[in-house]
């Protein structure tokens, strides 16, 4: 078990292509760190170059304390878990799991006592004998994940193991990768591009942006208080709703100024001096679905038309749009590429635990819970608030 | 009455009869030589009936050393094959996981190697050979033979490793191989099929082989493609034996492509791609 520090780490190809920029990143011993972002934005470089597979370029990678730049894969003992799962075709599940083992020329019995120890623990007894070309999706990756756990490493690598599986598998596995990690108590660089296993299995988590680090905290902090639109924009699903705002004086306090209304904005946020700043502004004001309430349609509040609903059986998500913006028509939820910032709209999704069936067109008022607003900086695309 | 579909299917298998009637006629031809008599073999028409005799095949017992000319031949093809993948296979690994796009264009550059025709190399191989002093030994052939297949083999391989994942090999690394233990443990075994298409090329070659061995061995270390030019009399062409003679010299190889022809065809189509 091991500490892994990226210091200034870089990594520009031979083409000039800069995959990851001045990283700077410190993974505490034990710790469950997720790299999350959409694809190409250098998580899977980073995790390559703790591995050994990637050289890098600028900077230093400590592992457990100790330079390991130059140091060979082997030299490194950390176990990796691959997106293609990678097991070796030509050999049975007992051997894939005892490879690393063998290759390491450990007793015979050692490596028989850690792989029947490993494929009960993964209930693989059944499929020793068999090759990988025999087994299943999700025994691909349980077998994957044995290769991994039977060496003991100073730390497991994982590079978006789930995404091969079908949707249940894959929330199966997520809740037994996590529960086996905390078991074993292993440093562990999980990357994948989905934003769920982020939130559900990390203790932190990394997002990273076109090779640069945007913010690292823990599930929650990410999803309450994001660093920048684009943090703002990738965790959470549905995605939190920008609308364009701009923040009035009213005589003590600030009101928000939104498409089709006007809110008072409680006293805490009021007196903030930050959003002071900001007073006769524009801005970008964040809300998540689930700080939104669907009510009838009032006079003076914000309101909106249904749009679409999605009845996910136990929550029930309304798509509305919000009268007096201007009205645009085309997709309900914009098409924008995977590592763009998203925009703000007049479109809002709203996810309620129940909620009646509303027809489409049907006029509704909008209740936003405004303590849970976030507030960006239109041009920096950073959050005020 | 057969219908348009079944009409189809007839002229279909007529024109593959007729094909394979003109491929294979010679062979035909070549072969039933050996069991007619001296008389027959240019009787006009050519006779379908006519009774066998083993006279040719004895007197290939009788005036050629067979069991010398095969095992000539066995020793060239094997031992030119065996370093031919010695040599091709890391190699093409090598090229195959360079990240240098020249990469490819160097692996197309062996390819061409392999079409240099042989006569060309001839003259310089027999001087170079001549001067080290392995004029007329088996070694001399087996090492044209390597020269020209091994690089045949360099661009198989490649393409063989090419299509194989690299993260495999990469999973060797982190699980405690060397590079040359992922290469030998892992990256080899995947492309068995590879390695049997390679070497059926290279025995093919070999074995057919006849400039070379014309030139570069003698009585001794002769092959048996060399050995049919001797039906070649001064005043006459002795066809009855050159007929038994072909039996010994081309039986080898069509049993080999019988058993290994899936992986054969499997190399003859890797390039496509």
């Amino acid at each position: 078990m091991a500490a892994i520090r990226f210091s200034h780490v870089g990594k520009t190809y031979p083409d000039g292509h800069v995959a990851v920029k001045d990283l700077n990143l410190e993974i505490e011993d034990g710790e469950f760190l997720v790299l999350v972002g959409p694809s190409g934005c250098g998580k899977s470089t980073a995790l390559r170059m703790i591995a050994g597979l990637e050289a890098i370029t600028e900077g230093v990678l400590l592992i457990d304390g100790a330079v390991a730049n130059r140091l060979s894969p082997r030299q490194r003992d950390v176990a990796m878990i691959f997106q293609s799962y990678a097991l070796y075709p030509h050999l049975s599940v007992a051997e894939n799991l005892g490879f690393a083992l063998r290759v390491r020329k450990e007793p015979r019995a050692l490596v028989e006592a850690r792989v029947g120890e490993t494929a009960a623990m993964l209930e693989l007894q059944a499929l020793l004998a068999r090759r990988p070309g025999q087994l299943s999706g999700g025994q691909r990756q349980r077998v994957a994940m044995g290769r991994a756990l039977v060496r003991h490493p100073q730390a497991f690598l994982m590079d978006e193991p789930l995404s091969n599986l079908d949707a249940r598998l894959r929330g199966q596995m997520r809740v037994e990768i996590a529960r086996l990690q905390r078991a074993a108590g292993v440093t562990t660089v999980y990357v994948t591009h989905d934003q769920v296993e982020a939130m559900t299995m990390a203790d932190r988590v990394a997002v990273m942006r076109d090779g640069v680090l945007q913010q690292l905290g823990a599930p929650r902090e990410l999803y309450d208080h994001p660093v920048n639109l684009f943090v703002a924009g990738f965790i959470g699903a549905p995605p939190l709703n920008l609308l364009s705002g701009a923040l009035r004086s009213i005589g003590q306090g600030i009101e928000l100024e939104l498409p089709g209304a006007r809110v008072l904005l409680p006293q805490r946020l009021a007196q903030s001096a930050a959003l002071l700043a900001y007073r006769d502004r524009e801005i970008i004001v964040g809300v998540r679905p689930e700080a939104v309430l669907l009510t009838d349609k009032r006079q003076d509040g914000l309101s909106g038309v249904v749009a679409f609903q999605e009845d996910l059986g136990a929550n029930m998500v309304t798509t509305i749009e919000l009268t007096g913006g201007a009205r645009r028509d085309g997709l309900i939820v914009e098409d924008l590429g995977e590592s763009s910032v998203p925009r703000p709209s007049n479109r809002m999704r709203i996810n309620a635990q129940t909620g009646a069936r509303r027809t489409g067109y049907q006029l509704v008022g909008v209740e936003l819970d405004l303590e849970r607003l976030h507030f960006f900086d239109p041009a920096s695309k950073l959050a005020i608030l | 009455m057969p219908d348009r579909a079944g009409f189809a299917l007839l002229a279909r298998r007529a024109a593959i009869l007729a094909v394979l009637a003109v491929a294979l006629a010679p062979v035909v031809w070549l072969f039933s030589i050996a069991y007619k008599p001296t008389s027959d073999i240019f009787a006009s028409p050519p006779q379908l009936l006519f009774s066998p005799t083993w006279d040719n095949f004895a007197s290939v017992f009788r005036y050629f050393n067979l069991w010398a000319l095969l095992e000539s031949s066995f020793i060239i093809a094997a031992g030119s094959t065996l370093l031919s993948l010695l040599i091709g296979t890391p190699a093409g690994y090598a090229l195959a996981r360079a990240q240098s796009p020249r990469a490819v264009w160097l692996a197309y550059f062996f390819l061409v190697i392999r079409t240099v025709p042989p006569v060309a190399t001839l003259i310089p191989f027999y001087l170079a050979m001549r001067d080290i002093g392995l004029l007329g030994t088996w070694w001399a052939v087996i090492i044209l033979n390597t020269a020209l297949n091994s690089a045949f083999v360099v661009w198989m391989m490649f393409s063989y490793f090419r299509a194989a994942p690299a993260s495999i090999e990469e999973a060797a690394l982190t699980d405690g191989c060397t590079d040359f233990g992922a290469f030998i443990r892992i990256a080899l075994p995947t492309v068995g099929s590879g390695l049997i298409a390679s070497a059926i090329f290279c025995v093919m070659f070999s074995w057919n082989d006849f400039l070379y061995a014309m030139f570069l061995t003698k009585a001794d270390t002769k092959t048996i493609s060399v050995a049919l030019l001797s039906a070649y009399g001064t005043k006459d062409i002795s066809w009855g034996t050159l007929g038994a003679l072909a039996h010994f010299s081309t039986l080898p190889i069509v049993v080999m492509m019988i058993v290994l022809n899936r992986y054969f065809v499997q190399g003859l189509t890797r390039g496509v791609h």
